[in-house]
């Protein structure tokens, strides 16, 4: 297959949620010769960026969002290993979680999702998360966003103890944090010192794109 | 200001849009109610756990607080117990699913329909039993109970029946097969404690998770919310529901399934949400009782002062929209969403909230 046919199957296995064929796609790819990178770019990111689209249009919903997300990580499994280090680096590390005592994280995976299509190197650290895993991952990377999600009341707390943590071990200033669930809100996010609240996925990356 | 209606009187003359005293109001307050009981330190866990300790915060709270409505609200990880799901069960923390049932397709074909008068199905059921008898005659009463897709959810993990409704279908069918049998043991169950109403968690109708075909395919058709919302009404209970999501598929759950009840929630954040003078002005309120919005975080973070005024500022807009359309009391001041069950939750917000209904909710079209 040419360069511009794999990307663009590359770009549509993503926006139809076919995991097999981004796959299949991005071996063929990296088998080519195309460059990992590009291949992100111009296939996996520009789907997902359709996906976004179509999404924000209220024309595809969460399941089409979730499987094209599933393409797209089938995608970058192939495609990670072959980007050069030093590139990678280049990414401003994520780490996002939901907050301890709460396990409900489907926001957050597309919150992910959305991040890591607009390039963003996301550590997820999974659901019911300690302050200290939040902490630990800002002190691993130097800083970069913390971002916390939490479908609960009771839960809110942790994400005060986050942004004490931070504070604390002097990982504060080095950090972007953003706050996101259904008993978040901007006003909590500046009581508790932290630096954006976001509504959704699509709010969360204009917000950082636009602070970072 | 003296009351002229009792509740019962204010909530019926509201159900069928007739002039009222005041507007009807009740603030989801369920799990919080516990408070109210003795010294107010039951657990959670033991609330959700005990019939008569479940009762006993309704009865409790109708005490303190005097509601116009009382809705038995457990949480929404009855269902998922029962079936097998391990739920989460912290002392003040609202109960959850931390390892659903379902990791691969084959396993929906497992699920069965357990017996509502074993595990938490039957404290729900005897347990909204004691609060009926207990205030049948005070307040409207009525039971509350997960939809069969939300049930679903709850069980199988949320991703993975969303992205099964497309990779594996059928099996999905099946499995909401299982949950609406499931749902009509439970509604017998809730008949048997004769509730005046039953509301109904049709949380997934929302236009940010579901489009309307797929709404519809997987939850709004006949065989699912379409023979649940039918047996509701042949077994003698107003058929009611609660959706707190953004963007509800108000179209298909209020003029299509036509409730008595439709609670909902506001948020003003996001687009399209709609407020609640959009809601009257659409003609929903034309069809049923809409009850909503106030955001539940104001209960816990706010001042009593504070929700007086974002409780006369709903009353206000509600008011003129409700004469603007020609009705007299079609929406009941309430929270959006249930009023988080929290320690921290202050309970004078929500004494603050329905006395401030009270004393300003009256509807006079002619002023």
């Amino acid at each position: 297959m040419k360069r511009e046919e794999i990307l663009a199957g590359i770009e549509k296995a993503v926006v139809g949620g076919k995991r097999v064929d981004a796959v299949k796609l991005s071996n063929e790819a990296i088998a080519s010769g195309i460059k990992a990178l590009d291949a992100i770019d111009l296939g996996m990111i520009k789907g997902m960026n359709i996906v976004g689209d179509k999404y924000a249009a209220h024309e595809y919903f969460l399941p089409q969002v979730l499987l094209a997300a599933d393409a797209m990580y089938g995608a970058l499994d192939v495609l990670l290993p072959h980007i050069p280090k030093d590139q990678l680096g280049k990414r401003i590390n994520v780490a996002i979680g939901v907050v301890e005592g709460d396990v409900h994280d489907i926001g957050k995976n597309i919150v992910k999702t959305m991040l890591t299509a607009a390039g963003y190197a996301v550590n997820d650290l999974g659901r019911d998360v300690a302050p200290e895993k939040f902490i630990a991952s800002a002190r691993e990377h130097n800083g970069g966003v913390v971002a916390m999600s939490t479908l609960m009341t009771p839960t809110l707390e942790g994400m005060k103890m986050v942004m004490d943590g931070l504070i604390e071990s002097g990982l504060r200033m080095k950090c972007k944090c953003i706050i996101g669930g259904a008993p978040t809100s901007q006003e909590y996010a500046d009581d508790i010192g932290a630096d954006f609240h976001a509504i959704n996925a699509q709010e969360a990356v204009v917000k950082l794109k636009a602070a970072l | 200001m003296a009351e002229q209606m009792n509740h019962i009187q204010r909530a019926v003359a509201s159900l069928q849009d007739q002039p009222v005293d005041r507007l009807t109001t009740y603030p989801l307050a369920m799990g919080v109610c516990r408070r109210c009981v003795g010294d107010g330190t039951m657990k959670y866990s033991d609330w959700v756990s005990d019939p008569k300790k479940f009762a006993s915060a309704f009865i409790a709270g109708q005490k303190a607080f005097d509601f116009d409505f009382a809705i038995g609200l457990m949480d929404l990880s009855v269902m998922a117990g029962d079936l097998g799901a391990h739920v989460r069960m912290d002392d003040q923390n609202t109960p959850f699913v931390d390892d659903p049932l379902i990791k691969n397709p084959e396993d929906y074909e497992k699920l069965h329909v357990p017996d509502v008068r074993k595990g938490r199905s039957h404290v729900l059921l005897e347990g909204t039993r004691q609060f009926v008898d207990a205030l049948k005659n005070d307040v409207i009463t009525a039971g509350f109970v997960e939809g069969p897709l939300l049930a679903l959810t709850q069980t199988a993990g949320a991703e993975k029946v969303f992205m099964d409704m497309v990779n594996n279908r059928s099996a999905v069918h099946h499995a909401l097969d299982v949950m609406t049998a499931f749902d009509v043991d439970l509604v017998k169950g809730f008949a048997e404690a004769k509730p005046a109403g039953l509301v109904w968690d049709y949380l997934w109708g929302n236009y940010s998770c579901l489009g309307d075909a797929q709404y519809d395919e997987f939850e709004g058709q006949h065989k699912y919310a379409g023979k649940l919302n039918k047996l509701t009404a042949d077994m003698g209970m107003a058929f009611c529901i609660h959706n707190c999501a953004d963007l509800p598929h108000l179209d298909t759950q209020v003029k299509k399934f036509a409730p008595a009840i439709y609670s909902m929630a506001y948020y003003p954040l996001i687009p399209g949400s709609p407020a609640p003078k959009e809601v009257i002005g659409k003609g929903y309120a034309d069809k049923c009782l809409i009850g909503g919005e106030i955001d539940p975080q104001l209960f816990v973070r706010g001042t009593p002062e504070k929700m007086q005024q974002t409780t006369m500022k709903l009353v206000q807009e509600v008011k003129t929209a409700l004469c603007a359309r020609g009705l007299h009391s079609k929406y009941c001041i309430a929270s959006g969403c249930e009023v988080p069950p929290s320690v921290t939750t202050k309970l004078e917000n929500i004494a603050t909230c329905v006395e401030t209904v009270k004393q300003y909710g009256q509807v006079d079209c002619a002023k």
